[in-house]
C-alpha cells in the first residue's frame, strides 16, 4: 500500500474529480461521448507508456510528437496506395522504431543529453515533413476507418487494444527482468554496470521502443478519421510527459510505473471535457495542465526533501 | 573561453566562434550571389538588397533576444523552455494593460517587464528553493504561461490598433537601422558585459562547470541561479514588446516554438549544453547564421518555386543543431577513447576522514 | 592452516604517478581465517583492496588465488573467482527495494527472464535472517540507514557464495547491537571456511575477531602476527614505527589572542557533537584522528556548509552563527577542502580565475572584472607559493596535484583570512610539494594566522602542530601538546587512551 502511495493519490484526485463531475455535470457520463473521449486518448496512452519507460530510464524524449506525425503521414500514404492494413501496421511500427533508434544512437552512443538531441530531431522531423508534404492532408480509403468495423466496434477495439497493451507492458515492467533493468539503469547507471547490465544498450533500446510505440499509436489514430492531418502530433510530447510526471514517474529516473502514468493521463484528459461541462472556457485547459504538472513536481520535490536521503 | 585570456593567433582563428563566423560569411556570400536577381523592370530584388537585410535583422530580433536570455541559463548548466510561452503571455498582458486597463503605453511596457521578471522569478523559486530540475519546471511553466495567455484572450482576442508612435519601434528605421535593432543591440551589449566583464558572469560560469566547487568557493549559488532565470523572464518581456510592435498586434500564440530556435542558436554558437563554456558573441553568430539561412533560402529561385523556405530552413536548423552537438562531443570522446587505450589511471584522492 | 592459502600476495608494487602507494607487500589469507589489516590512513590499505578486487592493476608482484597465479584481475573476474568487498559507502540502487537490490546482483543478467518476486523476497529474507538483520526486504534502500545498507551489501556477498570477503571498516557507522550482529556474521563466515580480510581501526575488534593481523606502514607490510601473540601496545608500535625523524619546519611563532572558540558545537546531520576548543592567532592547531572521526565534518560546520545546530561559536570574541559559506567567508574563515579536484579547484577554469574566486567583492569592487589586477594577483601568488604552471591562464586541470593544492590555498590566502582550515593539504602530493606546503603553513602561522590542520598523516600532525586535538566518533577526545609521542596520539585516536596512557 505504502509503495503505491503516489499512484493512489493520483487515483484519489481522479476519483474526487469524477465525483465532482457526477454531482455538478452528470452529462459528462453519457456513454457515447465518454467512449469517444477514451478512444481519442487511446493513442496517447500508448505513447505515454513509452514515455514512462524513457523517463524511468532517466532520459526524456520530446520528439514523440514529430515522430507521431511522420508515422501517421507515412502510414496514411501507404494505406492510400492500397497496402493492406496488416502490412501498414508493422511498417508504421518499424518506421517509429527506426526514428527512435536514431535518438537512441545519439543519446546512448554519443552520450549527448537526451533533451537537446530529441529537441533537434523533433524540429528536423517536423520541418522535414512539412517540407515534403506542404501541410497536405492524406485521404484514407474507407476500409481504414475503424479497421472496417462499425464505429462503436472500432472504438471498443482501439480502447481494448490500448488497455491490453498497457496491462502487458505494466506487467512486463514489474515481472520481466528486462523491465527491472530499465529501473536499475535509471536509478544508478554505474551500479547497474557493476551488476552486469549494459546501461547504454538499455538506453538505446528504450528509445527504439518508445519510437515503435509511437508508430503504433499513429496507426491507432489513423483509424479514427477519414484523413491524416500532418499536424496531428503537435504538442503530443508535452501531453504525455505531463501525464507521466503527474502519474508519479520521477523525472530523476528509477521511480514510478505505468499504472500511475495511466491515472495521470486520465486526470489530464478529463480536464477539457470537464471544463466544458462545468461551463468554464476551454481555453483554461493548457494553463490548468501546466499548473497540475507544477503541482506534481513540487509535491515530489517537497516529499523527497522531507525523505532526507535523496 | 573568455576573451580575457591571451591566446596565440592560431587557436583564436580555429575557435568555435571563428569557425562559425567563416560559415556565416560563406553562407551570406552564397545567398548574396545566388539569391539576388534583377526583376523585369531592372530593379535589383532578393537577398542582396538593403531592405532585405534589414528585414532579416527585424525578424531575428525576438528570437535573438530569447537566445541572449538563454545563454546565461545554459552556461549555468540549466535550461528554460518557458521563454517562448512567456513571450506570448507578456505580449497579451501588455496589450490588455494598454487596451483594457487604459494605461499609457510606457507604463504598460514597464509593468510588462516587471511581470516577465516575476514569471522568471517563479521558475527561479522552484529551481533554487525546492531544487527541482530546471527541465521539468520550465516544461510546466511552458504550458502554464501559454495556457494563461490563451485563457486571458479566450483564444480569440487580438489586441490591435496600437498608435503609430509605438509601431515605430517595430516597423520603422531610426538612425539608419530598424528601430528594434537598437534595442536588441543594447540588450546584447548588456548581456555581453554581464557575462564577460562582471563577476556575475564569472559566477555563472563557475556554477556551470561545478556547482559544488562554486559552493566551496563561497559563491551564493542559489542567488546567482535565481538571477539568471529572472533575467531570462525580463528579456522575454522585452522581446514580447518588440514582437507586438513589429506585427502591430498582440496575440496568444506569439512566440510559439521560439524557444527551440533560441536553444538551437545558443548551442550552435558554441555554448556547451553541459554548462560552463560558451559566449554571448557566439550566440549572436548562431542567431545570425540561422536568420541568414532562413531568409536566404526564401530568396533562392529553386526554393521560391517550391514555396518551402520556412520548412527548409527549419529542417536545416535542426540538422545543424545535431551536427553542432555531435561535433562538440567528438573530440572529448576521442580523447577518452585514447585515454582508455593508454589505461593510465590518475591518482584519485581517496575520500576519507 | 591448510597448505595452499586462498589468497597469496607477493611483493605487490603500485605507483600513482610519482606517489608510491605499495612498495612490496606480502599477504596471505587462508580459508576459515579472519585476517585483520591494520595501518594508518595512507599506509596502502585501500590500494591493496583495489588490487585484490581488480579495480586497479598492480605495477609489480604476483597474486595467487588458491594456488593459481592470476595475471589480469578485473572486477568481473574477481567476482567470478569469489572475491566480494563490502565498502563503507555501499553501491546500491537507492530507488529499488532490498529484495531487488540483492536479486540484481545475484541473478544472472539475462533480460528475458521472468522475475520471481516471491523467490526474491524469500531469498532476501533468508540472507538477512542469516545476518540477524531486521530489515524488511520490501523496503526501499534509500529509506535505510547507512549500517542497514551495509548489511544489505554483506547479504549480497553471502548470497554470491564468496570465498574471500573483504570488509573495509564495516563497523564505522554501526551501533553496538549491530556490531555484535556483524561479529556473529563474521564468525559464521569463518565457520563456513570463507577467508575474511577485516580492515578496522578499532583494536578491540581486531582482538575480538581476528586470527591474524598484518600491519601496513608506508606501503609495506611490517609484520604479520597471530593475534594471540601480540598486544595493543605492540600493534601501535608497529603502526607508528619510525620516530618522527623527518625534518619539519620549527615553530617560531608565539600563540597570541584567541581567534576561534568552540563550546559544545554539534551538528546532528553530520554526526558532530560536543566539540569544544580554542584556536589562537599564530598557532597551528592540528586535528588528528582516523577515517570517519568527524574532522572534515567539523570543518564543514565551521565553513557553514552544514551549519551547526548546537553549541556556541565565538570568533575574535564575538559570538557568531555560520549559516552559509558566504557568512563564514565574511567572518574571515577560509577552508581549503580535502577533495581538491571536486571542491578545491574548478578544473576547467584558468588558474587566475580560481585564485580570485573567493575575493570577487574586494578585487572587483564594482562588479567589473579587472583582468590586469587579477593577473597581477595571480602572478604574485604563483611566485610566492612557487606554483609550477605555464601561465596564470592555464586551466586548473593542467596542474599536478601539489600545484592544484597551492592554487586552492592561494584562493583562500587571497581573502586574508583570520582562520585557515586546511583539510588533508598534503594528501596525494609528491614529497617535494609536501615539504613546500609544510613551510608555507608554518610561515602563515608565524605571520599571525590561526591555522587548523586536519591531517591523517600522523608525523605531519605531530611535527607541524603547536597543539593537537584528537578526534574520534564525531567529537574531540583529547588535546595534546605538539611533538607528542606518536603512540599517545594513536592511542587517543583509537580510543584506548585510558588504558594506553601511563
Amino acid at each position: 500500500m505504502k509503495r503505491y502511495f503516489r499512484e493512489l493519490s493520483v487515483v484519489g484526485a481522479l476519483g474526487v474529480g469524477l465525483l465532482g463531475l457526477a454531482i455538478f455535470a452528470p452529462a459528462f457520463f453519457q456513454p457515447q461521448p465518454l467512449l469517444s473521449l477514451v478512444t481519442r486518448e487511446a493513442p496517447t496512452l500508448v505513447v505515454a507508456c513509452g514515455m514512462a519507460f524513457v523517463i524511468i530510464c532517466r532520459q526524456i524524449d520530446i520528439s514523440v510528437g514529430s515522430m507521431f506525425s511522420v508515422c501517421s503521414v507515412c502510414a496514411g500514404l501507404l494505406a492510400a496506395r492500397g497496402w493492406p492494413l496488416l502490412l501498414v501496421l508493422p511498417a508504421a511500427v518499424a518506421l517509429g522504431a527506426l526514428l527512435g533508434a536514431v535518438n537512441g544512437l545519439l543519446v546512448a552512443g554519443l552520450r549527448l543529453p537526451s533533451i537537446v538531441v530529441t529537441l533537434a530531431t523533433m524540429v528536423t522531423l517536423r520541418q522535414g515533413l512539412n517540407l515534403v508534404r506542404q501541410g497536405e492532408f492524406v485521404n484514407l480509403p474507407d476500409r481504414v476507418q475503424w479497421f472496417g468495423l462499425s464505429q462503436t466496434a472500432g472504438q471498443l477495439v482501439l480502447v481494448a487494444g490500448a488497455v491490453a497493451l498497457l496491462v502487458a507492458l505494466g506487467l512486463a515492467m514489474r515481472h520481466l527482468a528486462a523491465g527491472r533493468f530499465v529501473y536499475a539503469v535509471g536509478t544508478d547507471a554505474e551500479a547497474a554496470r557493476l551488476a552486469g547490465i549494459r546501461p547504454q544498450l538499455v538506453t538505446f533500446l528504450v528509445f527504439g521502443f518508445v519510437g515503435a510505440l509511437t508508430g503504433l499509436a499513429a496507426m491507432m489514430n489513423l483509424a479514427q478519421s477519414p484523413q491524416v492531418q500532418p499536424l496531428s502530433g503537435l504538442g503530443l510530447e508535452l501531453k504525455v510527459i505531463a501525464a507521466v510526471v503527474v502519474g508519479g514517474v520521477a523525472i530523476s529516473g528509477g521511480r514510478g510505473n505505468l499504472w500511475g502514468a495511466f491515472a495521470g493521463l486520465l486526470l489530464l484528459a478529463c480536464v477539457a471535457p470537464a471544463l466544458t461541462h462545468l461551463h468554464i472556457e476551454a481555453y483554461w485547459e493548457k494553463a490548468i495542465q501546466g499548473a497540475i504538472i507544477l503541482l506534481a513536481v513540487v509535491a515530489d520535490g517537497v516529499r523527497s526533501r522531507k525523505g532526507g536521503t535523496g | 573561453m573568455t576573451n580575457s585570456v591571451k591566446r596565440d593567433w592560431k587557436s583564436v582563428l580555429l575557435s568555435h566562434e571563428m569557425l562559425l563566423l567563416y560559415v556565416l560569411v560563406a553562407e551570406w556570400l552564397f545567398f548574396f550571389f545566388a539569391g539576388t536577381t534583377t526583376n523585369r523592370r531592372g530593379v535589383i530584388v532578393g537577398f542582396g538588397t538593403l531592405d532585405r537585410q534589414f528585414d532579416i535583422l527585424r525578424h531575428s530580433c525576438e528570437i535573438g533576444l530569447l537566445a541572449l536570455a538563454l545563454t546565461p541559463v545554459i552556461i549555468t548548466a540549466g535550461i528554460d523552455l518557458s521563454v517562448g510561452s512567456l513571450l506570448g503571455l507578456c505580449a497579451i498582458l501588455f496589450g490588455k494593460l494598454w487596451h483594457d486597463g487604459g494605461l499609457s503605453l510606457p507604463l504598460a511596457a514597464f509593468l510588462t517587464l516587471g511581470i516577465g521578471t516575476l514569471a522568471g522569478g517563479l521558475n527561479a523559486t522552484l529551481i533554487t528553493a525546492l531544487r527541482l530540475p530546471p527541465l521539468i519546471v520550465t516544461l510546466g511553466t511552458y504550458s502554464l504561461f501559454r495556457g494563461l495567455a490563451e485563457a486571458i484572450t479566450h483564444g480569440a482576442i487580438t489586441y490591435t490598433d496600437f498608435p503609430a508612435s509605438f509601431l515605430f519601434l517595430g516597423q520603422e528605421r531610426w538612425l539608419g537601422l530598424p528601430a528594434q535593432a537598437w534595442l536588441f543591440l543594447l540588450v546584447a551589449v548588456a548581456v555581453w558585459l554581464l557575462m564577460h566583464r562582471t563577476t556575475f558572469g564569472r559566477g555563472f560560469r563557475t556554477i556551470g562547470f561545478s556547482p559544488e566547487g562554486a559552493r566551496y568557493a563561497g559563491l551564493p549559488v542559489g542567488r546567482r541561479l535565481a538571477l539568471v532565470y529572472m533575467l531570462a523572464g525580463f528579456i522575454a518581456a522585452v522581446a514580447a514588446i518588440i514582437y507586438t510592435a513589429r506585427l502591430g498586434q498582440a496575440k496568444a500564440d506569439a512566440g510559439t516554438g521560439y524557444e527551440l530556435f533560441a536553444i538551437t542558436a545558443v548551442v550552435l554558437g558554441g555554448t556547451s549544453i553541459f554548462g560552463g563554456s560558451g559566449s554571448v558573441h557566439g550566440t549572436l553568430l548562431g542567431v545570425a547564421a540561422i536568420a541568414v539561412l532562413k531568409n536566404g533560402l526564401a530568396c533562392l529561385p529553386v526554393v521560391m518555386r517550391l514555396n518551402a523556405a520556412e520548412e527548409m530552413s527549419g529542417l536545416l536548423t535542426g540538422a545543424l543543431l545535431l551536427l553542432a552537438l555531435t561535433g562538440s562531443v567528438l573530440p572529448k570522446m576521442l580523447s577518452t577513447f585514447r585515454a582508455h587505450r593508454h589505461a593510465a589511471q590518475p591518482p584519485s584522492p581517496s575520500p576519507s576522514s | 592452516m591448510s597448505p595452499a592459502p586462498l589468497l597469496q600476495l607477493r611483493q605487490l608494487v603500485k605507483n600513482y604517478g610519482g606517489v608510491r602507494a605499495l612498495r612490496g607487500v606480502d599477504f596471505d589469507l587462508h580459508a576459515g581465517e579472519v585476517h585483520a589489516l591494520l595501518g594508518e590512513n595512507g599506509a596502502g590499505k585501500s590500494t591493496l583492496i583495489k588490487i585484490v578486487t581488480g579495480a586497479h592493476q598492480p605495477d609489480g608482484g604476483t597474486i595467487t588465488l588458491a594456488g593459481e597465479t592470476v595475471t589480469a584481475l578485473t572486477p568481473a573476474t574477481a567476482r567470478t573467482l569469489g572475491i566480494a568487498c563490502i565498502y563503507q559507502q555501499p553501491a546500491l540502487f537507492p530507488d529499488l527495494t532490498v529484495a531487488e537490490n540483492l536479486a540484481l546482483r545475484l541473478e544472472p543478467a539475462a533480460a528475458g527472464r521472468r522475475v520471481d518476486w516471491p523467490a526474491r523476497r524469500t531469498r532476501a529474507r533468508e540472507l538477512l535472517a542469516r545476518l540477524g538483520a531486521a530489515i524488511d526486504p520490501e523496503a526501499e534502500v534509500r529509506s535505510l540507514s547507512m549500517p542497514e545498507q551495509q548489511l544489505v551489501e554483506i547479504a549480497c556477498a553471502l548470497g554470491s557464495g564468496a570465498r574471500i570477503v573483504i570488509m573495509d571498516e564495516p563497523t564505522a557507522s554501526l551501533t553496538q547491537k549491530e556490531q555484535h550482529l556483524l561479529f556473529a556474521v563474521v564468525r559464521e563466515l569463518r565457520q563456513s571456511s570463507v577467508g575474511v580480510i577485516y580492515i578496522s581501526h578499532r583494536l578491540e575488534e581486531i582482538f575480538a575477531l581476528a586470527d591474524r593481523v598484518t600491519v601496513l606502514r608506508d606501503g609495506q607490510s611490517v609484520g604479520t602476527h597471530p593475534v594471540s601473540a601480540i598486544n595493543e601496545a605492540g600493534l601501535i608500535r608497529l603502526m607508528v614505527g619510525r620516530e618522527v625523524s623527518q625534518i619539519y619546519p620549527a615553530s617560531e611563532s608565539v600563540a597570541r589572542e584567541v581567534v576561534l572558540s568552540l563550546r559544545g558545537v554539534g551538528c546532528a546531520a553530520s554526526g558532530v557533537h560536543a566539540v569544544s576548543f580554542d584556536v589562537r592567532a599564530g598557532e597551528v592547531f592540528g586535528l588528528g584522528g582516523l577515517v570517519g572521526a568527524g574532522r572534515t565534518e567539523l570543518a564543514r560546520v565551521l565553513f557553514g556548509l552544514t551549519p551547526a545546530d548546537a553549541g556556541e561559536i565565538t570568533l575574535n570574541g564575538q559570538r557568531v552563527t555560520l549559516p552559509s559559506p558566504q557568512a563564514a567567508v565574511a567572518h574571515g574563515i577560509a577552508y581549503v577542502p580535502e577533495d581538491r579536484r571536486r571542491h578545491g579547484v574548478v578544473l576547467e577554469l584558468p588558474i587566475a580565475h580560481n585564485m580570485t574566486m573567493a575575493i570577487h567583492r574586494h578585487l572587483f569592487p564594482h562588479t567589473w572584472l579587472r583582468f590586469g589586477a587579477e593577473r597581477g594577483l595571480a602572478r604574485e601568488f604563483i611566485r610566492d607559493l612557487a606554483v609550477k604552471c605555464s601561465s596564470p591562464d592555464a586551466p586548473g586541470a593542467s596542474l599536478s596535484g601539489g600545484n592544484q593544492q597551492k592554487v586552492s590555498l592561494a584562493r583562500w590566502l587571497a581573502t586574508k583570512p583570520k582562520l585557515l582550515i586546511l583539510d588533508e593539504p598534503t594528501q596525494g602530493v609528491d614529497v617535494g610539494a609536501k615539504s613546500e606546503i609544510h613551510k608555507i603553513v608554518r610561515r602563515l602561522a608565524k605571520d599571525g594566522l590561526a591555522v587548523i590542520l586536519i591531517s591523517s598523516d600522523l608525523p605531519e600532525v605531530i611535527g607541524l602542530s603547536d597543539r593537537i586535538g584528537v578526534m574520534g566518533g564525531g567529537t574531540l577526545r583529547a588535546i595534546l601538546p605538539g611533538q607528542s609521542d606518536p603512540h599517545v596520539v594513536m592511542s587517543a585516536a583509537l580510543g584506548t587512551a585510558e588504558k594506553g596512557a601511563a
